[in-house]
């Protein structure tokens, strides 16, 4: 059993890039985010959309390739990965050295009642390495931190799979309107977030 | 190469006067003449995307980051994307403008494609996605200018568009 929760995963990407850009992906992982590091103008949250965020992220991150910011993160669990698995190669293809993809992989579709997926068949890092990004596994927090810390001196998409357990908060549900959300957000990007 | 037809040749036009900074396609061949095009033209990063939902996923990245983007699909992929489309540019107010290839209905060759293609328009309606038609019933000089016009509808209404244009005899 891995000893990396998804809190102890989430608080360590937020802590590595405190104020890049950070697609948040769907569920248990929107709502531990907010718990841990509060509603933050720097993070996108995917209310739904599973499987999208690798393609947000790959959008954002060259649209973003001249930008201020030092890296584009997007988080992603290994289920949602399954359901857009042709970003990888897509990644691959155009390269944008900002992208850095994590992937917390508990092996379920933690949002939907834990059903298994078949990440436990399936090379992550391999199949992102073959595509054409750097691809890197780790298996416990320091790992993961060494990692990210890693990622921001490569100058081309990252993708490390984080292997977690199935432990979770019980947390309130994150209701907030998506068009504030992608506003929010916006405005961050743009520079011109309220005071 | 054959030189484009006028239909063709007035989306180039329209997409000209876009200027997109990036061009998202699916393969067509309908849509040749101007995939090309865009795939030679300076300061544009035009590339294949392999499924109509990632690349919806790509292009709300791009819209959300500032950049002019647009993509180019077909109608029969229209039912991959929509979920995609609904729960997140949709929901979020994000722009984002596609050109659709219609395909069915006459100088049709395919035996089977008609059955999604002729239902496309009753399919976007029940999602409300909003499009308009780009066919015979539009004179060719008007051609660019819609689709110049469409792009920015999707701007002033913050919302993803979608130009179902008519490259064969329709």
């Amino acid at each position: 059993m891995p000893e990396m929760t998804r809190t102890d995963a989430l608080k360590a990407i937020d802590a590595a890039f405190p104020t890049d850009p950070i697609v948040v992906n769907v569920g248990a992982a929107i709502r531990e985010m907010v718990a841990a590091v509060g509603y933050k103008p720097n993070h996108l949250h995917i209310l739904d959309s599973m499987g999208l965020p690798p393609a947000i992220g790959l959008g954002l991150s060259m649209g973003l390739a001249e930008s201020k910011f030092e890296k584009v993160v997007t988080i992603e669990g290994d289920g949602g990965l399954l359901m857009g698995f042709s970003a990888l190669s897509t990644i691959g293809m155009l390269k944008p050295g900002k992208m850095v993809l994590v992937i917390l992989d508990n092996g379920t579709y933690g949002s939907t009642g834990h059903q298994p997926t078949a990440a436990h068949t399936t090379d992550f890092a391999g199949t992102a390495r073959a595509c054409g990004m750097e691809g890197h596994d780790v298996e416990t927090l320091d790992e993961l931190k060494a990692a990210l810390e890693e990622s921001k001196s490569i100058d081309a998409p990252v993708l490390i799979r984080a292997k977690i357990n199935l432990q979770g908060q019980k947390t309130p549900y994150f209701l907030e309107d998506p068009v504030v959300l992608a506003d929010t957000f916006r405005r961050y990007l743009t520079g011109s977030a309220k005071e | 190469m054959p030189e484009p037809d006028e239909r063709s040749r007035a989306i180039i036009d329209g997409l000209e006067a876009i200027d997109p900074r990036y061009v998202l396609h699916l393969p067509s061949s309908t849509l040749t003449h101007i995939i090309n095009h865009m795939l030679a033209r300076p300061n544009t990063t035009t590339f294949p995307i392999p499924r109509e939902e990632e690349g919806v996923g790509i292009l709300s990245g791009l819209e959300l980051a500032g950049s002019r983007a647009v993509a180019i699909i077909q109608d029969n992929g229209v039912g991959n994307l929509l979920t995609a489309l609904t729960t997140f540019p949709m929901a979020y107010h994000i722009p984002q403008f596609y050109i659709v290839s219609r395909r069915g209905g006459l100088n049709e060759y395919n035996s089977m494609i008609h059955t999604l293609c002729d239902r496309v328009p009753a399919i976007l309606d029940a999602a409300g996605v909003r499009y308009f038609d780009l066919d015979g019933r539009t004179p060719i000089d008007r051609w660019a200018t819609t689709v110049e016009k469409a792009y920015e509808y999707s701007r002033t209404t913050h919302r993803p568009v979608m130009l179902l244009t008519n490259l064969m005899e329709g």
